[in-house]
């Protein structure tokens, strides 16, 4: 497992854009953190580094936003952008047919995948959460409150399940290695 | 009565159309796993190479899985649509069904095996009947290891066909010795044969009431709990 700190939004795009670079069609990664942690902003830098350009906007209404990616990125051929915050029965989750969408090609990013990470195969998880904050006298950002969130520090906690991942691990960890 | 076969619960699109003179037009892609594409414009196809115009068509046959959650979604809205802009009623036929009836003419167990992913196959047990086949054994989920402990529990010659008997062929005959040929992929074919068969004896319902069979694990609550901040 890596332990990161990421201290701007740039950097929790850039340590998305590293998981980027080694990800690969029929990866599944677990977006996991409160509300404000950090989830849509790590898609965002996940995204941009795929190649897309349209705005990657949460997909919370919509359940999965799909992205073809550039016929340059040879890494997969589309991203798919998941949130189950708003299901409340496994059986919702699994007509989403997730798997499916990451066997033809695709990459898939979860948000709120951890409720239900035991149906999932190999997978990578991503748990980010607001540093608490010592000079605000030691309470935790509001998740409410946008503008605190957008700039707050975030650690972030990287775990991957499986032997894909297990097969690329070293090299994740040496891409990320300035977070650490 | 002219029947529109739809047939997506696998990596194949299949399309065909058919009656009382057999299938007279069909028409299958089995690569790219492009359902919502192919599939519009491969009706269009069969119903103007055989000259039919959509209003002719009296009954939509559609694949209700188990299979690909991805194909029988496109395949299960398109083929409601069609019905319900028709004003047509439908037949609904299990992929295990399709995969089953073209062998009715073998001398063995018949046994559908669809690729479930994640190392699981769906799969089911038929015998020869008159005109057809029969369901033995009920429609199943599981790993190889539970096909091959139903497979040496019946003990009878079998022929396993479908894309999970080709996939798993070593595991499959480690275990158990049967032959695994046939084919790969339901077909739209087979589906508007079986539904003409069910359409003599008036077994069509609404579009409203076809549903897709996913033969998955058993629904739950999802367990929020630990996400305090959900409001």
């Amino acid at each position: 497992m890596l332990q990161l700190r990421a201290s701007s939004v740039a950097d929790t795009h850039a340590i998305a854009a590293a998981v980027a670079s080694l990800a690969r069609a029929g990866d599944m990664i677990l977006l996991a953190g409160e509300m404000g942690a950090g989830k849509t902003a790590f898609a965002q830098g996940f995204g941009r580094a795929l190649g897309v350009e349209e705005p990657i906007t949460s997909p919370t209404y919509t359940l999965v936003h799909s992205y073809d990616l550039p016929p340059s990125q040879r890494r997969a051929r589309t991203l798919h952008h998941a949130d189950l915050y708003r299901l409340e029965r496994t059986t919702e989750v699994a007509e989403l047919a997730l798997a499916e969408l990451a066997e033809f090609g695709g990459i898939v990013l979860i948000e709120w995948g951890d409720v239900v990470e035991s149906t999932f195969g190999d997978h990578l998880t991503v748990l980010l959460s607001n540093v608490i904050d010592d000079d605000a006298g030691g309470e935790e950002a509001d998740p409410a409150a946008d503008e605190l969130v957008s700039d707050s520090r975030r650690h972030v906690e990287i775990a991957g399940v499986g032997s894909s991942w297990a097969a690329r691990w070293e090299r994740i960890a040496w891409a990320l290695e300035q977070f650490a | 009565m002219l029947i529109l076969g739809i047939e997506t619960a696998t990596e194949r699109v299949s399309v065909a159309l058919g009656g009382h003179e057999g299938v007279i037009a069909q028409f299958e892609v089995t690569k790219g796993r492009r359902h919502a594409e192919t599939l519009v414009p491969a009706i269009d196809f069969v119903c103007t190479q055989v000259g039919i115009e959509l209003d002719e068509v009296g009954l939509v046959a559609v694949d209700v899985g188990p299979g690909l959650f991805t194909g029988m979604r496109v395949g299960l809205a398109s083929a409601k649509a069609f019905a319900q802009a028709l004003r047509i009623p439908m037949i609904g036929i299990s992929s295990l069904d399709l995969l089953a009836f073209p062998c009715r003419h073998a001398d063995k167990v018949v046994v559908p095996v669809i690729d479930a992913r994640r190392g699981e196959v769906f799969y089911a047990m038929y015998r020869q009947v008159p005109g057809g086949v029969q369901q033995v054994a009920e429609p199943a989920v599981g790993p190889i290891e539970d096909l091959v402990a139903d497979l040496m529990a019946r003990s009878q010659d079998a022929l396993l066909v479908g894309d999970g008997a080709l996939r798993y062929r070593e595991e499959i005959l480690e275990g158990f010795h049967c032959e695994i040929g046939g084919d790969a992929h339901p077909s739209a074919g087979p589906l508007v044969l079986l539904a003409h068969a069910r359409a003599l004896r008036e077994e069509w319902v609404n579009p409203w009431e076809i549903e897709p069979i996913y033969l998955r694990a058993p629904d739950a609550q999802i367990n929020w709990s630990t996400r305090a901040a959900r409001s």
